[in-house]
């Protein structure tokens, strides 16, 4: 069943030391893996994503698990479509229209 | 899984793949990019524009996912999927088996689809008030095989009941029949897709027989899922409704994510068929008896309302 108490969205948000030319290396592959796992980016190093599923978060979660760097922090936040709904977004000091969920359907 | 369904209807676009997203960008004008999807969200890609470009990444990345790239011709109809290979991981032993499943389970099971449809038939015409008797006394009529034809007597009935007597079920009609072929194309694209995750070769079908269908399988087993079309493009027409429109098509691709009544508690409509299809597979290796089909009466929210969302 579709509704906004179980559609989620997912939040990744790591800091991750970039002093030495492995360690970017390795921050750079860890933010292409976000993005191959259909993570947007919201700001620097906070990723997002809807999901359908309580399930597939779950599995998105262990995805993530793999592909985590060596040094550095990470934080996985999950919540669902109601919750995200209140989120509030300033650009400059102009409040931003909140963002949906993606249609199931969409038309290009 | 309950995934995106994307449709691409404007002649200027080109996709292509950007990391894990699929990209639409306009080809005049700015050049813009006009959104980005997850690919492992895509349910199917409906392609109905002739100026459409695409890359052969995009292809492939969306055949490795199992999601079909549909192609689509004049009026809506579906003239072409492009499918994976290799969409399960025992596949070769499933295919092997529906190969050995002898015509006794063939008709056992093309009998069991037949009843789902006519009482799905039966719940479209009990929604919008027109009788269901002659549909609901058809049921118990069909024997294995159907040899009778019941599911094409049934046919006959229901359009008239459903529509009016002058309907008449045309593929290359105008009006209703472009929404119910459009309806159909969107059903059929989701059916596929549950077919080749199971493991399940699409040509192999249990009753439709036609030569040169390589999606018999896929034919047979979105049958009990057209009533619930039928009975959208009901309502729309009854809203005033009876052209494609991107709000008429927004409306029946809705039709998968609605609810259904499973043994297994309600359901969305997508994730029935992907039941259905996993429950043939396991009839066919003998691990259960029966088709997973959905339980008689039409997804909750379009049973009661007679007004399109």
């Amino acid at each position: 069943m579709l509704s906004g108490y179980r559609l989620m969205w997912m939040l990744v948000m790591f800091d991750l030391p970039v002093v030495e030319k492995a360690e970017r290396q390795a921050a750079t592959q860890f933010r292409n893996a976000l993005l191959d796992m259909g993570f947007e980016m919201s700001q620097f190093s906070v990723y997002m994503r809807f999901c359908a599923s309580q399930t597939q978060v779950d599995t998105l979660c262990r995805t993530v698990e793999r592909a985590l760097p060596s040094g550095g922090k990470v934080h996985i936040f999950q919540f669902t479509d109601k919750q995200y709904e209140r989120a509030i977004t300033y650009r400059g000091r102009s409040r931003q229209p909140t963002q949906k969920a993606p249609d199931q359907f969409d038309l290009f | 899984m309950i995934g995106r369904t994307v449709e691409i209807a404007d002649d200027r676009r080109h996709l292509f793949v950007n990391r894990g997203f699929m990209v639409i960008k306009d080809t005049e004008g700015e050049r813009k990019e006009l959104g980005q999807v997850p690919l492992d969200d895509i349910a199917a890609v409906i392609a109905n524009a002739h100026g459409l470009t695409y890359t052969n990444n995009l292809l492939v990345a969306l055949a490795e996912r199992g999601a079909p790239f549909v192609l689509c011709g004049p009026n809506h109809n579906a003239v072409g999927m492009l499918l994976p290979l290799d969409g399960h991981h025992v596949q070769a032993k499933r295919i092997e088996a529906q190969i050995a499943a002898g015509l006794p389970m063939h008709k056992r099971l093309w009998a069991a689809v037949v009843k789902s449809k006519l009482e799905q038939q039966a719940a479209a015409l009990e929604a919008v008030a027109a009788p269901t008797a002659p549909l609901q006394a058809l049921v118990a009529k069909v024997r294995s095989g159907d040899p009778e034809n019941i599911e094409g007597q049934g046919a006959r009935r229901y359009w008239g009941l459903l529509f009016g007597a002058e309907f008449r079920r045309d593929q290359s009609g105008d009006g209703l029949n472009a929404l119910l072929n459009y309806g159909y194309t969107i059903v059929r694209s989701a059916c596929a897709r549950a077919v080749v995750a199971a493991g399940l070769h699409p040509s192999i079908g249990l009753h439709h027989s036609n030569d040169a269908n390589a999606m018999r399988l896929v034919d047979d087993l979105m049958e009990p899922f057209r009533p619930i079309v039928d009975l959208k493009v009901w309502q729309l027409h009854k809203a005033g409704e009876s052209h494609v429109t991107p709000d008429t098509k927004r409306a029946l691709v809705r039709v998968l994510y609605d609810d259904m009544q499973t043994a297994a508690g309600v359901t969305p409509v997508m994730v029935c068929m992907q039941r259905l299809a996993t429950s043939l597979a396991q009839v066919y290796l003998g691990e259960r008896a029966k088709l997973d089909l959905p339980l008689p009466g039409l997804p909750l929210a379009l049973a009661g309302s007679f007004e399109p969302d």
